[in-house]
């Protein structure tokens, strides 16, 4: 019985993948779906029957001698109770504990913002320096100086840089 | 000698993959726009609806599947008798097209209805 079914979900894989390859080659998409979808529930099928058997396998392996067993079930040591510290008769190791990890974590949160200010300030006064550079004025100031001014009034002096310097200085501003 | 099966087994996977995408692979080339092609089905129909007609099927399956080629029917579908249909499309396909057009009539498209190409082939 149980050849009879492996063989019948071998054939189902074979014959699903085949006509799977088949409904490709013929550009039916839906049967290839169709078909693809047997394939994989053949194939979780076949794969859950191996691992089935596999246990199966393994099991009488497991056989041992019961006086064996209970001998050793007898004897078993009791078992430790590892968080005996968590009782309530025991928190003052529990608040030793709580206490020393505030005391490192302040310590690695003190350390953090060390690094931070001795890397990131300096840096970032430099990152703006930077940047205030182009919009910074020009060496001078954006005044005309007198000499500038009064060149102007000189007689038969016309110069035309002079009179565009002056222009774009603005002698408004110039009181 | 297990190597040499397993090379022999992925070697013969490769070239599996690669006839199939060679298979499936669109690769068109140019129609006369005039051309014309005469499709001729035979549909079958299974457990339909009520008031559901056999033309009705043959008529939505083929115009389901027209959308996946470039030509159009110019002509009504026509009732040959015994479940076949025939019609003409403009313009004419190419290889690619062909199979592509025929694998959508005679695949899963709508429940129910089952149909077979008897002949894809230009006219005129």
């Amino acid at each position: 019985m149980k050849a009879i079914a492996w063989l019948a979900g071998l054939a189902t894989l074979l014959v699903g993948a085949l006509y799977m390859v088949v409904s490709l080659n013929r550009w039916e998409w839906n049967r290839a779906l169709f078909f693809g979808l047997i394939v994989l529930i053949a194939e979780v099928g076949l794969a859950t029957a191996l691992i089935l058997r596999r246990i199966g396998q393994i099991a009488p392996r497991r056989d041992v001698d019961p006086a064996v067993l209970a001998a050793l079930r007898t004897t078993r040591p009791a078992r430790p109770n590892r968080f005996a510290w968590l009782e309530p008769n025991q928190l003052n190791v529990f608040i030793t504990f709580l206490v020393g990890g505030g005391v490192i974590l302040s310590g690695i949160a003190w350390l953090v913002d060390r690094i931070a200010a001795n890397t990131t300030t300096p840096a970032g006064e430099e990152q703006l320096a930077r940047q205030l550079g182009p919009i910074s004025y020009p060496q001078g100031g954006l005044l005309v100086d007198d000499v500038t001014v009064l060149a102007q009034a000189v007689p038969g002096c016309d110069d035309a840089q002079l009179r565009r310097l002056l222009r774009r200085a603005g002698t408004g501003g110039r009181r | 000698m297990r190597y040499v099966g397993a090379i022999v087994a992925l070697a013969v996977t490769v070239v599996a993959v690669v006839m199939l995408r060679d298979a499936t692979l669109s690769t068109h080339q140019d129609v006369d726009p005039d051309s014309r092609i005469e499709l001729v089905l035979r549909v079958r129909t299974n457990s339909v609806e009520a008031g559901q007609t056999l033309d009705e099927m043959a008529e939505a399956q083929l115009l389901t599947c027209r959308l996946e080629v470039s030509s159009d029917p110019v002509s009504p579908l026509e009732d040959l008798g015994d479940g076949r249909f025939r019609v003409e499309l403009v313009p004419s396909m190419d290889e690619t097209d062909r199979r592509q057009f025929r694998g959508c009539l005679e695949d899963f498209m709508i429940d129910h209805v089952q149909t077979d190409v008897e002949r894809l082939e230009p006219v005129g």
